[in-house]
């Protein structure tokens, strides 16, 4: 049929099916700022105006807006530059992955039109049909209210940082009561409490622009789907409807004549060859237990079959008439019930490779030991022990998994895709593609937000032998439901701590008991249960520790890795186990963790037994910074602490059913994997004095790209946009692992430190030539030129002609790589308040408050985008999110509501404060901050509901029949 | 193969009616198109779009509001004459993005057992108009959700409502936006005291104090039965508390 629309001011006539939706057409005609979130229309990415109004196009039929006027974020581009609203959105920090501000942009502009001065709850209500899983809402929330009133002409300062001062150097005890004076702070501005041992510099440590902030903000074509392949195929995947089942017999001959169908693909014609799907360095951590496609199924959502058609309506009709006769099995899903010996074995296949004990359903088994746990529980004063069991949830990016693969004129296969890892996909995808690395290329371009899920090689092996299997284009995206059953979510838990303290609360022995599950599969098993054994007991001091662990195979939905990676499971569980000895022990929660924790010099004995994985840890490592105390004394105030003493607090007069609370948890993570993850750079210096900078590095909307041009830029004294970053494409770039385990700040940015440091040396070599000096190493870089001693000086640019033009002609580049030996813990405090109705059990947010010692942070806003955002991911794992299972295993709500994610309108006060340290090992004395914000909320809210009720609630998240039934039962 | 084989847009009621009793053909009525759009339709599902067909608009008469169906719940929001109990309710039934397309005709029709706003409708006697080939009828809310088959091949066109009279609303969520897992909503009328519950029956419902008790709800992962007849009972109370008490 034929619609007439109204688009960005254009009346037009198009084409459209009458099921198609508007997004559909519109990103067909070439609209590709309106991007796919989820098919029931929650996420908004897919939000446009219809006559002005915000909707989802997602869930509006194309002929529902016959006659109607759309408008795009297309609309509002400027040829050159920024509209208002973009700039406010830049340059507050506001812009993460970019996948969904061309929707936010648009819900901004439909407020403005309307109501040019906004009130902060009308903008958050204009927002709250757009879920962003990235920035917490803080910022873009303050760049709308920035947008509105630059549109009225006013002049906003710039958003630079505010510094707060140190309390802890102050020397004595600082008011805890006093007013908190960064309450009258600009709410943009990142707190940054400084530190004297961190020097002078001019790039590093600014407010820069995100060097990706013109393509995010005018919604240019830059994610995987934003490609027109001509004679493109749409993948669609035959999911398993059991939970544990053998395909008997599988008949795809209607599927397969079915036109516009180009070929079908399950365990009858694909090789089998097996693998681990995580993504990580070679060789990949056993178990071995996959295969693209296997003769049983053993969750709901696993793979069965597969059709690439003309079509996705095709290839959707013809997943339908797939016909499969399963033998339904037993299936188990509970972790503990998994390994009792009682249970299905869900491997059970004769070629299993790397299990621990397949046959009790054990994947993975982990045991080390420092001291004499034994001997150490029996001396101590005091035994406490307790059970936690930590639940199962989504990362929930809002762009789903999406690839696209295609045989290029080499006849090489080419796979652009929303990855994590490109080299790691490249290796581990070519055996299974039955193709040499060589021939293989992965492009990774801009990605909608990962946290994890994509770590790993998801979907790159369907399309791959899809497109052998057909020559053509071959496209694949998860849909919502299938992101949730059919990617990789976080490990449940079942967390046992024994923990022998003296009279005094010195910690005398620590054993954690865990068992892990993994779902169907151990991709990641190994290693995210290591870093809940290492982040469990390494947190506090203690000379006996045991870590005993076990991860059992069970049937739900895969579990992978989650930023945070064991870490939050373990410190829910030690954290409120820390609140509970304490408050037993009669001592204060603050002061007890105080004599315990870390410090630097200590050592992190269990991380030697641990390690990360495959890394072989030759030493026991030692902190080497730590700005916890002033962590904690800064949340303090920021918090009101002292609050939670008061009973006219807990138990307001006016409201009877009300209590309230104040809860504590204390983070450390790590940076990096130390010995085993290396990250590469490329710089080369360009005809003006410009530099490329070519990273493996995988930028997936942290800023990554930008906080390692602004470590090139520092070094080779020049701006930041004198840095062109390209990242990431195996054919292009050096190798580096990719971005996990909180690495690229301090690993990849030591790469490109590294390569920065020897275009420097290049640099001035050839300027003290053109300069006649002496010695190369007193020629100074600054201000995009080269001076000698004396003040004369050429620019990069006469130094890049001289080298490539004129004179013994040189390309000034140079590669780097970084493998670090360490891998120094940032440090955090967590505060949360909140407050129970105690006839419901309804728990309410009320403030987060995060003091973060990350070393030195690069770049203060994309830092303190990273912990607000974290933090409110960690409010939805505390709080609200779950995957919700029947008894046979469906996941009942795979969909954004029932699957309960925040919105920007019922959002806590959250605050972020960075204390540095300067961390000498890291590149400008950084250490990571990617995924510490993950660690400590959900304990910290567990630790307020126990001040506020004195009850103690061992399993997440804080659903109100949860918290009612705990308090019921005392 | 497509679930939505054809589209039509009427452009009056009758025309509407018309499309509707075809009994050759599955026809389903697209108001806002929210539910719609995310439900897995019959295959050659033909759609009838009501936008040009049935009115969208808000008109006081008296002691009764009346919304035209396809009036959006945005609108209803930003009516002066909207009674505020049913404002505060309409922005709880999802973000802007989407109550900007939804109508109030199609949360009518939809009955979902967790929507506030129909509670806040059935406390305030809402009566809705529903028309089909055989003409067009007042039907009491409650009892068009104790039986949908009288929307079989209709259409609704209009929502009335009385107005006046106190008003209090409680709710339990897991966070503030969240669809409620029980929610009560209750108004002063001339006989006494008028609460509806949601997430305690198939579709929100009209209870009384006393019957609380032994409501028996479908259970959910966010609450069992006994759980929800909990909240039913503390939430009633609270309403009633704030109401004065009176039953």
């Amino acid at each position: 049929m034929n619609i007439n629309l109204t688009v960005n001011g254009d009346q037009r006539t198009y084409e459209c099916q009458p099921h198609e939706s508007l997004r559909a057409v519109l990103r067909r005609e070439g609209f590709f700022s309106v991007r796919f979130g989820a098919e029931t229309g929650e996420t908004g990415a897919d939000a446009i105006l219809l006559d002005g109004r915000l909707v989802s196009s997602e869930v509006m039929l194309a002929a529902q807006a016959d006659g109607h006027a759309v408008e795009t974020l297309e609309g509002l581009n400027l040829p050159r530059g920024l509209h208002p609203i973009q700039e406010a959105f830049v340059s507050s920090g506001a812009i993460q992955s970019g996948y969904s501000t061309p929707a936010t942009i648009l819900a901004a502009k439909a407020l403005i039109d309307s109501n040019p001065n906004p009130t902060e709850a009308e903008v958050r209500d204009a927002l709250s049909g757009i879920l962003d899983r990235e920035t917490g809402y803080l910022r873009p929330v303050h760049a709308v209210l920035r947008a509105a009133a630059m549109l009225r002409g006013e002049k906003p300062e710039p958003v630079e940082p505010a510094i707060v001062e140190p309390l802890v150097a102050l020397g004595g005890t600082p008011d805890m009561s006093a007013a908190n004076p960064a309450l009258n702070l600009d709410p943009l501005a990142p707190r940054v409490v400084p530190s004297p041992e961190v020097p002078e510099t001019n790039v590093v440590g600014k407010p820069e622009r995100k060097v990706d902030a013109v393509k995010l903000a005018k919604g240019n074509p830059a994610f995987v789907d934003d490609i027109e392949m001509r004679g493109m195929l749409y993948a669609k995947m035959l999911y398993s409807p059991h939970a544990h089942a053998r395909i008997v017999a599988i008949d795809d001959s209607k599927a397969r004549s079915l036109p516009g169908v180009k070929a079908v693909l399950h365990h009858e014609n694909v090789a089998r060859i097996r693998y681990a799907s995580g993504g990580q360095s070679y060789p990949n951590p056993l178990p071995y237990d996959q295969v693209s496609f296997d003769n049983k199924v053993r969750h709901v959502g696993d793979r069965v079959a597969v059709v690439a058609a003309d079509s996705i309506e095709i290839a959707e009709a013809a997943v339908k008439l797939i016909e499969v006769e399963y033998e339904v099995l037993p299936a188990v899903f509970d972790e503990n019930e998994a390994i009792s010996g009682n249970a299905p074995i869900i491997h059970d296949e004769d070629e299993m490779e790397g299990a621990h004990d397949p046959a009790r359903n054990i994947v993975t088994h982990i045991d080390a030991e420092v001291g004499d746990i034994e001997a150490g529980l029996a001396a101590a004063d005091r035994v406490f022990e307790r059970v936690f069991r930590v639940h199962q949830v989504q990362q929930a990016p809002i762009e789903p998994h999406i690839a696209i693969a295609w045989l290029d004129s080499d006849e090489r296969m080419v796979i652009r895709t929303s990855t994590q890892v490109p080299f790691h996909v490249r290796r581990m995808v070519a055996p299974l593609l039955g193709m040499p690395v060589r021939d293989i290329r992965i492009v990774k371009p801009r990605i909608g937000g990962g946290f994890g899920v994509k770590q790993e090689m998801l979907i790159e092996d369907i399309v791959g032998h899809l497109a052998i299997a057909t020559g053509k284009p071959v496209r694949m995206e998860l849909n919502r439901q299938e992101e949730f059953v059919s990617s990789r979510t976080r490990h449940p838990q079942t967390i046992t701590f024994t923990t022998g303290v003296s009279n005094d609360g010195t910690l005398v022995a620590q054993r954690m008991r865990t068992v892990g599950n993994t779902g169907p599969y151990g991709t990641h098993s190994l290693t995210v249960q290591m870093v809940s054994g290492l982040r469990g007991l390494s947190t506090y001091n203690c000379p006996n520790k045991k870590f005993d662990c076990d991860v059992a195979y069970t049937n739900t939905p895969v579990a992978g890795a989650y930023r945070g990676y064991g870490a939050p499971q373990a410190l829910f569980a030690l954290e409120s186990h820390m609140d509970d000895i304490a408050t037993e022990l009669g001592m204060d929660v603050l002061e007890f963790r105080r004599k315990n924790w870390t410090k630097v010099g200590d050592p992190l004995d269990v991380a030697a037994e641990l390690g990360e994985g495959a890394a072989d840890m030759k030493f026991v490592p030692v902190v080497t910074s730590s700005g916890m105390d002033e962590c904690v004394v800064q949340g303090q105030r920021a918090v009101a602490w002292h609050r939670r003493n008061d009973p006219a607090w807990v138990q307001p007069a006016d409201r009877p059913n009300i209590r309230r609370g104040l809860g504590f948890a204390m983070c450390m993570h790590g940076s990096a994997i130390s010995g085993l993850d290396m990250g590469g750079a490329s710089i080369k210096i360009n005809d003006d004095g410009s530099f490329n900078l070519l990273m493996g590095a995988t930028d997936l909307g942290t800023g990554a790209d930008t906080i390692l041009a602004q470590m090139a830029a520092e070094v080779l004294g020049v701006p930041t946009e004198e840095i062109v970053v390209y990242a990431a494409d195996t054919d292009m770039t050096p190798f580096d692992v990719g971005a996990y385990a909180s690495s690229t700040t301090y690993v990849s940015g030591m790469a490109v430190k590294k390569a920065a440091d020897e275009v420097h040396r290049q640099i001035v070599t050839r300027a003290a030539i053109m300069l006649d000096v002496d010695s190369p190493g007193d020629i100074e870089l600054k201000e995009k030129a080269a001076f000698a001693p004396d003040g004369r000086s050429v620019t990069l640019a006469e130094v890049a002609l001289h080298s490539l033009h004129q004179d013994d002609q040189h390309q000034i580049m140079a590669t780097a790589s970084y493998v670090a030996p360490d891998s120094p813990p940032p440090y955090a405090a967590q505060f949360a308040e909140i407050e129970v109705d105690i006839d419901t059990g309804q728990v309410t947010v009320n403030n987060l408050v995060m003091a973060v010692d990350c070393g030195v942070p690069i770049n203060p806003l994309t830092s303190a985008g990273q912990v607000e955002g974290g933090m409110v991911q960690a409010l939805g794992y505390g709080h609200c999110e779950e995957m919700a299972l029947d008894d046979e295993g469906n996941m009942v709500n795979a969909r954004f509501g029932p699957y309960k994610i925040y919105r920007a309108d019922e959002m806590p006060q959250i605050e972020a404060y960075m204390v540095q340290t300067m961390e000498k090992s890291g590149p400008f004395g950084a250490k990571a901050i990617a995924e510490i914000p993950k660690d400590g909320v959900a304990p910290a809210i567990r630790n307020a509901i126990f001040n506020a009720t004195g009850t103690q609630i061992d399993n997440l998240p804080f659903t109100p029949e949860r918290v009612w039934r705990a308090m019921q039962s005392g | 193969m497509n679930r939505i084989s054809s589209y039509h847009r009427p452009a009056t009621l009758d025309e509407a009616i018309v499309l509707l009793a075809r009994t050759d053909v599955t026809t389903t009525v697209l108001a806002g198109g929210t539910a719609v759009n995310t439900t897995d339709l019959p295959a050659n599902t033909e759609v009838v779009d009501l936008q040009a067909a049935v009115a969208a608009g808000i008109s006081r008469d008296g002691d009764r509001v009346g919304f035209g169906a396809m009036t959006r719940l945005q609108d209803l929001i930003d009516h002066d004459d909207t009674p505020p109990l049913l404002t505060a309710l309409a922005k709880r039934e999802g973000p802007n993005t989407l109550r900007n397309v939804s109508t109030v005709g199609g949360t009518v029709a939809e009955g979902d057992p967790e929507s506030e706003l129909l509670a806040g409708l059935l406390v305030h006697e809402a009566l809705v108009t529903v028309a089909d080939s055989s003409g067009s009828r007042d039907l009491a809310l409650e009892d068009l959700l104790a039986d949908f088959s009288v929307l079989d091949r209709a259409v609704v066109t209009t929502v009335t409502v009385a107005i006046g009279g106190a008003t209090a609303a409680e709710r339990t969520g897991r966070t503030p936006a969240d669809t409620s897992i029980v929610a009560a909503a209750g108004r002063i009328v001339a006989t006494g005291l008028r609460i509806a519950l949601t997430g305690v029956a198939a579709t929100p419902v009209l209870v009384s104090v006393d019957s609380v008790s032994s409501l028996d709800p479908p259970a959910d992962f966010r609450g069992t039965s006994e759980y929800r007849r909990q909240l039913a009972e503390v939430l009633v109370r609270r309403v009633a508390d704030q109401l004065g008490g009176s039953a």
